[in-house]
């Protein structure tokens, strides 16, 4: 095995034995546990509810079949959910500069990024991912869609390409927020517009509004885009197919480029108010 | 009459907090901007083929839509910045100073949450009116709607403020609950009819949610607005708005007790 | 009666939960917490009279905070009973706040997001004090504390020794007759400490206020207070002034001397203990109850050794009590094993 190889089955064993640390943390706030757990079966309910409220009641929605439309939120919720469960302590962030954590992480001998998505392990996760499990699975058994190979690939690289965009934006706003720690209420707007927005077939949009949620916030590649792709509406999409099929790409792309804006910001990081 | 004014100035502090940061400002304006020309863009787009459904014609849903935006400026904030949070007091250890003073924590609270929602209805207002001559929204049926709107738009409030003081309130008895509140968030959200009118989901749902406070602070108020709710109807709702007031402010009364007593055995 | 604070055994137990080790021990704990009872203050009883500053002192964890919380409401004590200018802080917690002031040198009451002058006005109107006397008080505070310089400045802008000023200031604006400060000048250089002494004696020594301070740092110890009650273990060690401590548990004298052959054999002599010895350096300190005066000491020394330098110190404070919290602990380790 190379140095390198050695090093990186490392790095992930350690990783593994703090994420075991913060579970265990997060079962010793006995409350707070219990209350999760709890409070997790409203929250199931409602966005299911929520996301096929409005199919029922607005059918051809954009042009689309429902069953077409469903498979935008569950995308969109299942690389949510990946993204809260592997990448998501990026919202929380502007918190922890706030008091002070960059600066401990920056003495520790390991890399920022990592120490914080390390922080504490995000329980609400598990209530994230078992809903977007369920409306795939809801999803799927509508679909009339033949499910090929090449169709169930290219749906697997959408979400993870959906999780690694939206990670990127996060991101971005992370790094803004290590020079403006205020930046943080940015990241919460952008939640409420990924949530709300993040559902539709955007052809429903005035064009204007649909090109600034393609162009200047990336928003319709994470699930609108690629859904597009995979049920075969290449027209009144607002790109280029192309560029639509292109979509795991994107967030590949989008995330290496968001690392490095994270990687410039950290290096020119001068910690908060002395 | 002094008594009642008594620490009338922590009622200052959000708004204060905020002509202090011009940025923030800019930041709200620019946020309550984009998102009222979503959101209108959105119903819009979403009754192009439909025509009147649950109830709604579309610039019914589109009026509603647009009112519920602006009225949840009414009450979010970034309120961590100040640092002036339930939550951020107990993790900072100084929540001790809120029972060293001769001002009852529940009022301190209260008044802030007053300062809060004034300057909140400030920014509602001013929206209010632009999109009303920009005919983004619809202006009341009648004077008797817009009265009957207000004074169920205040109780919304004064059932919202309880609900947000319950979510602060939880903070006293667990620390770490922050993915908690965010879950109860978005419940508020939901089920007060901020990302869709209650009136499309399914009947079970609003029989649910009408065993819950949440549409008593958004989803009644709007709806009479809008007509959805006629005039005959909302005497009953205004009830059962104030029978909310009355029930939560007696729950939060004793969790306020109770906090006090678990802040005193455990010294903060 | 006014400003005075009278503690009669008082006495806190808090009740923990154990966290058992492993990741079954957590999931046990989840489901079945043990319960173990801590013993932060027992049996303490002091006094301090009105326009007296006194230190509480004691290592880390003694139990000083928890008596603090108790003496300002906002811990009710398990027994005993504590008055603060004639209240029960705990039983009438909102009186009792409009007669102290409290700083807890490492938390800010203050606002973050404001201009440390609103965070003044908003306590002057929880507190109710008229507007003329609040002036004149903040402008005396200001001669003192140099608070103008930074007063526009928000919170979240400060520096620590900048923030720790005002939240003094803003803890007196009141002009309450007890004050509470808890290491009030923790991390700050030694110019803004100066000036916080020198805040703190003209309040006692003008304004007649009662000051009860914790701090490690024994220079102030040694500059403001003239009585210090010491705590460990939650129990009371001692009452007393800064001499009684002294005579108590440091040496009253210490004697240096340089020897002029290093290789001497050198050891106590009667009433007198060699403290150190290396290379030619010797120190010597009284030793028992019936140790000499410096004076016969001192000529013992030169009698008995033969010296090239000498010189003669009084022990300073930190020796005294890291002697005294030994002792305390040494006693207390006696005591439970005399329990058990």
């Amino acid at each position: 095995m190379s140095v390198k190889a050695v090093k990186a089955v490392k790095s992930l064993r350690i990783a593994w034995r703090i994420t075991l640390l913060n579970i265990r943390a997060a079962m010793e706030y006995r409350t707070e546990f219990l209350l999760n757990i709890a409070i997790g079966a409203i929250w199931q309910v409602s966005v299911i509810v929520f996301a096929t409220v409005l199919l029922a009641r607005f059918t051809g929605m954009g042009g689309w079949d429902s069953s077409d439309v469903l498979l935008i939120p569950a995308i969109r919720m299942l690389a949510h959910g990946l993204f809260v469960l592997l990448l998501g302590r990026m919202h929380f962030i502007g918190r922890q500069i706030q008091e002070g954590r960059i600066d401990i992480y920056l003495l520790r001998p390991m890399p920022v990024h990592r120490q914080v998505q390390l922080d504490y392990f995000p329980t609400n996760a598990i209530g994230d991912l078992t809903v977007a499990t369920g409306l795939m699975v809801g999803a799927l058994s509508r679909s009339d869609l033949d499910w090929t190979a090449g169709r169930v690939s290219y749906l697997i690289a959408a979400i993870i390409g959906g999780m690694l965009l939206e990670a990127a934006l996060f991101t971005v706003v992370a790094s803004a927020c290590l020079r403006f720690p205020a930046a943080d209420y940015w990241s919460r707007w952008l939640e409420e517009l990924l949530g709300t927005f993040g559902s539709y077939p955007l052809n429903v949009l005035p064009r204007a509004v649909g090109g600034f949620l393609t162009y200047a916030l990336p928003l319709a590649f994470v699930a609108y885009l690629p859904t597009a792709v995979l049920t075969g509406h290449d027209h009144g999409i607002g790109v280029p197919y192309w560029l639509a099929a292109a979509s795991p790409l994107l967030g590949i792309a989008g995330y290496l480029a968001a690392r490095l804006v994270w990687r410039w910001s950290l290096k020119r990081y001068t910690g908060v108010n002395g | 009459m002094a008594s009642v004014l008594h620490g009338w100035r922590a009622a200052r502090v959000t708004p204060l907090g905020e002509l202090h940061t011009p940025p923030r400002m800019t930041a709200v304006l620019l946020r309550l901007t984009v998102q009222v020309v979503l959101v209108a863009s959105l119903w819009r787009g979403l009754y192009a083929h439909t025509g009147t459904t649950a109830g709604l014609s579309r610039d019914q849903a589109v009026t509603y839509a647009v009112l519920a935006v602006l009225a949840s400026r009414l009450r979010e904030l970034d309120q961590s910045a100040g640092r002036d949070m339930v939550l951020q007091h107990m993790h900072f250890g100084t929540i001790v100073y809120w029972y060293l003073r001769p001002l009852p924590p529940q009022r301190y609270y209260a008044l802030r949450a007053l300062g809060e929602q004034l300057y909140g209805l400030a920014w509602a207002l001013g929206g209010y009116v632009v999109c009303l001559a920009a005919g983004v929204v619809e202006p009341p049926e009648s004077a008797a709607v817009a009265g009957v709107f207000v004074v169920s738009m205040l109780l919304g409030q004064w059932v919202l403020y309880y609900v947000m003081l319950v979510l602060d309130q939880l903070c006293f008895f667990t620390i770490r609950n922050n993915s908690a509140m965010l879950i109860l968030i978005f419940a508020q959200n939901l089920l007060s009819g901020v990302y869709a009118p209650l009136w499309f989901f399914p009947d079970w749902f609003i029989t649910l949610s009408s065993f819950l406070p949440f549409q008593a602070t958004l989803s009644v108020p709007l709806s009479i607005y809008v007509g959805r709710i006629e005039l005959s109807d909302a005497g009953v709702q205004l009830v059962i708005q104030a029978a909310w007031v009355v029930v939560l402010a007696l729950f939060t009364r004793w969790v306020w007790r109770r906090a006090a007593r678990r802040v005193i055995s455990q010294g903060g | 009666m006014i400003g005075s604070i009278e503690v009669r055994g008082l006495s806190r137990t808090f009740h923990t939960t154990v966290r058992r080790p492993g990741f079954a021990g957590a999931l046990r704990s989840l489901v079945n917490p043990q319960k173990v009872a801590k013993h932060a203050v027992s049996d303490v009883t002091f006094s301090v009279a009105a326009g007296e500053l006194l230190a509480l002192l004691g290592p880390n964890g003694a139990g000083k905070s928890t008596t603090i919380k108790m003496l300002t409401g906002i811990l009710t004590p398990t027994a005993g009973e504590a008055r603060v200018a004639g209240v029960v802080p705990y039983e009438e917690r909102e009186r009792n706040a409009r007669n102290i002031g409290t700083v807890f040198g490492q938390r800010t009451q203050l606002w973050w997001d404001l201009p440390v002058r609103e965070s003044f006005a908003i306590l002057r109107d929880i507190y109710e004090v008229p507007k003329a006397e609040h002036a004149a008080r903040l402008k005396e505070f200001d001669e003192l504390l140099d608070l103008s310089s930074f007063w526009d400045t928000r919170v979240r802008h400060l520096s620590l020794g900048q923030r720790v000023r005002s939240d003094l200031a803003a803890a007196l604006l009141h002009d309450p007759p007890v004050v509470f400060l808890d290491e009030p000048t923790i991390g700050m250089d030694v110019v803004v400490k100066e000036q916080v002494r020198e805040f703190l004696r003209h309040q006692v020594e003008e304004r007649g206020r009662t000051v009860l301070l914790t701090t490690h740092d024994m220079t102030e110890v040694e500059r403001l207070a003239e009585r210090v009650v010491l705590i460990n273990h939650g129990r009371l060690v001692l009452d007393g002034t800064l001499d009684e401590i002294r005579r108590k548990f440091g040496s009253t004298w210490q004697v240096r001397v340089t020897l002029a052959d290093p290789h001497t054999e050198v050891g106590s002599l009667p009433g007198i203990a060699l403290l150190r010895h290396e290379g030619p350096q010797a120190v010597f300190g009284p030793d028992g109850p019936d140790a000499p005066t410096v004076h016969q000491a001192l000529k013992q020394v030169i009698e008995r050794y033969e010296v090239t330098d000498l010189a003669l110190d009084e022990a300073d404070l930190e020796d005294v009590m890291r002697a005294a919290y030994v002792h305390a602990e040494a006693s207390h380790a006696e005591t439970a094993a005399e329990g058990a």
